[in-house]
């Protein structure tokens, strides 16, 4: 996977390059939006990762302007605004997506990992997944460790469902927010932790080697270590 | 005149007036001139024609032997007796009569009774073109050192004789004069008067203008409590003073709110930044690698803490200025509760809340639901931070009045007296709050841009209520 990096602040740009180089990914790196068009017409890249402030030209005018040229890689937009631009959700329809700074590296890599998996050829939904000795049937929505049920509220299962789905990799709390209740925002609180810590208490009973992993000032991950 | 004074608005208003008045009242004197000419003219023509009549019938009647001069004579004598509004001046009489017969063919048959040589009225009178009865005005060179001006009529008369009475216009042009006179000296001292008077009223009342004017110049940045004095009339200056102690106290509300949000936002960014840099500091120290992982993400937190106050600072006052973009669509409140309780219920639980819904009907408002997610998870996280242990937390859902009415109450310890008032403001938060006084100031935001109301209170046993009402939508089945 080849992805176009655009930011025009080279310490944001090297750490999250670094960040997609540790991912797998091979990274080509713009600062100005005259490189980033060269770059994105060769029609080399799987997705572009465009920041809107731009020090010639605005993000969305870039974007557009690709389009128009017939780039049809997805787009992720990286953007210091908080209110989210009219235009912006409206790419997002179009199977974009956007981050609002400062973002969590495991956020960005998810997203991207999503808009990847979006623009490719649909995969066979599997059934069940696995980790480890944890199983999820995910047509009968049950779980099992060690061939033991484990009893789970619904809410209980979709975490453990996302958790399992991203196995190995950290997942934030928002993203958790996001994907398990639908709500975007960022709790004050430890709403969600308290949900992750019931959950563990079932999972990882005792005698259990511990899946559900801590990840001080990240968030969560599920992994067999 | 002083520059200073043309440069007025005081001088310029009183010119301008009073050259319109001025223009005005001359132009009525004018028409009321010309009127009165006219009348007096009329007049005298119908005094002119009607003695003209009867010296003609005389003239005609009487046979033309040795009497007949000495009757016509007689008879115009008297006729000039009888001049209209006959005044002298200075012993000088103003309205001087002449009477002439001429007999084209016999010079000698000439009778002429008035004042001067007859030959310089005959020749006055030779170059006109007379009708008869037609009173026409005619200038008599030489008579008095200057040309006088008669008005003289050649009545309609058979006979060999043309006959000619005249009338001086002296008498009418010396009253008109005189009224002339009289009006340009009452004209220039009402015209001056007015000037004054103007001039010091609108001096007066810009006077005022030009004291708000230093007033509000004095007022800098510094002085934003000083106010202007406010008459106890309505005038526009006493309007333009209230409104202006009106703007002065929105800028000084602004300026003090922006002072607050200022000071409340350096001082939270110092403790996080405070903690942030000690313990990266003493990670950089210490050798062990696990401690190192520890305080790095513990430093994550800390600027997660810190980012957070900033978005919520950026978003309270995006959402107060009214600049936030709403995505509204119809939501089903109790949903959006059910939800929200799930998801909070086991950190309740955890601090031993006791939470129950009463959702009593089934309420649609037509809203962003991820703002009002936001808004509601407010509330709840208000709920852990604020409650002690073991507290009850009721959330009811009912449409009341056209308005969804969703309340949260506990039966904590309420709000603290000093806040209560002001608890939906930025930043005003309980001394030992552990928040950063946004939550509320967030809901307000939100709930007043989707038209609604927030109400808090205390209740008189302990506890705080917290009630929002939202339009509900149109949506809603009836």
């Amino acid at each position: 996977m080849r992805l176009l990096l655009v930011e025009d602040d080279l310490a944001i740009q090297r750490f999250v390059e670094q960040a997609l180089v540790e991912a797998g990914y091979r990274v080509d790196t713009a600062s100005d939006a005259k490189r980033a068009e060269a770059l994105a017409l060769e029609g080399v890249h799987d997705a572009h990762i465009v920041d809107l402030g731009l020090p010639d030209m605005d993000g969305l005018d870039l974007i557009a302007r690709c389009r128009a040229q017939g780039s049809s890689a997805p787009v992720l937009i990286l953007s210091a605004r908080r209110s989210v631009d009219e235009r912006v959700k409206g790419l997002e329809n179009g199977g974009d997506d956007y981050l609002t700074k400062p973002f969590a590296l495991a956020e960005l890599l998810a997203r991207l990992r999503n808009l990847l998996r979006r623009s490719s050829t649909p995969q066979k939904e599997s059934a069940r997944l696995e980790v480890a000795d944890l199983q999820l049937d995910l047509v009968g929505r049950e779980a099992s460790r060690r061939d033991r049920p484990l009893q789970l509220t619904p809410h209980e299962f979709s975490l453990l469902e996302y958790l399992c789905r991203n196995a190995g990799r950290v997942v934030t709390r928002t993203m958790i927010l996001d994907h398990v209740w639908r709500m975007r925002f960022d709790p004050a609180t430890n709403v969600v932790d308290v949900h992750i810590y019931r959950l563990r208490s079932k999972v990882d009973a005792a005698g259990c080697r511990p899946l559900i992993h801590t990840i001080r000032g990240v968030g969560y991950v599920l992994r067999d270590a | 005149m002083p520059k200073t004074l043309r440069t007025t608005a005081a001088w310029r208003i009183a010119f301008w007036t009073t050259l319109a008045f001025s223009l005005g009242t001359f132009a009525a004197f004018f028409i009321f001139y010309v009127f009165v000419a006219q009348e007096i003219r009329a007049r005298s023509d119908a005094w002119l024609t009607g003695e003209a009549q009867v010296l003609a019938q005389v003239a005609e009647d009487t046979p033309r032997d040795s009497l007949y001069d000495h009757v016509v004579e007689e008879v115009a004598e008297l006729a000039m007796h009888e001049v209209p509004d006959e005044t002298s001046s200075g012993g000088e009489r103003m309205n001087a009569v002449f009477f002439l017969s001429v007999n084209p063919a016999a010079d000698s048959d000439t009778l002429f009774v008035g004042p001067g040589p007859k030959d310089k009225f005959w020749s006055a009178i030779r170059q006109a073109r007379w009708v008869a009865g037609v009173p026409q005005s005619i200038k008599v060179a030489g008579w008095r050192q200057t040309a006088a001006s008669f008005r003289v009529v050649a009545p309609a008369h058979q006979g060999p004789t043309a006959i000619y009475l005249g009338l001086s216009e002296r008498g009418d042009k010396h009253i008109l004069h005189k009224l002339t006179r009289r009006f340009l000296s009452v004209w220039a001292g009402t015209v001056l008067f007015g000037l004054l008077i103007s001039y010091l009223s609108a001096r007066r009342t810009l006077q005022r203008v030009e004291r708000i004017t230093e007033t509000v110049a004095r007022i800098g940045s510094e002085e934003l409590d000083e106010r202007l004095p406010e008459p106890a009339n309505s005038d526009e200056v006493s309007r333009l003073a209230r409104t202006f102690n009106h703007m002065l106290g929105r800028i000084q509300a602004s300026v003090n709110q922006l002072r607050t949000v200022t000071d409340s936002v350096a001082h939270d960014l110092k403790s996080p930044v405070t903690s942030i840099r000690g313990t990266l500091e003493g990670a950089l120290s210490a050798a062990n690698g696990e401690h190192w992982r520890d305080a790095v993400g513990q430093a994550i937190e800390g600027l997660d803490r810190v980012s957070a106050l900033l978005n919520t600072t950026l978003d309270v006052a995006e959402a107060q200025a009214g600049a936030l973009h709403l995505d509204r669509a119809p939501v089903d409140l109790g949903e959006v509760v059910t939800q929200l309780v799930s998801l909070y219920q086991p950190a309740m639980a955890e601090r031993h809340h006791e939470v129950r819904t009463h959702l009593g009907s089934h309420v649609v408002v037509e809203a962003d639901l991820a703002l009002l997610n936001r808004t509601l998870s407010n509330l709840l996280e208000n709920e852990l931070l604020h409650l002690p242990e073991g507290c009850q937390i009721d959330i009811r859902l009912r449409s009341h009045e056209g308005d969804a009415e969703l309340v949260v109450e506990d039966n904590g310890p309420g709000f603290p007296p000093e806040i209560a008032n002001r608890a939906l403001e930025r930043f005003v938060k309980g001394e030992r709050s552990p928040g950063n006084g946004l939550g509320l100031a967030f809901v307000d935001a939100v709930v007043q841009a989707h038209r609604g109301t927030v109400k808090i209170s205390s209740r008189p046993l302990g506890g705080a209520t917290v009630t929002l009402l939202l339009p509900i939508s149109a949506l809603q089945p009836a």
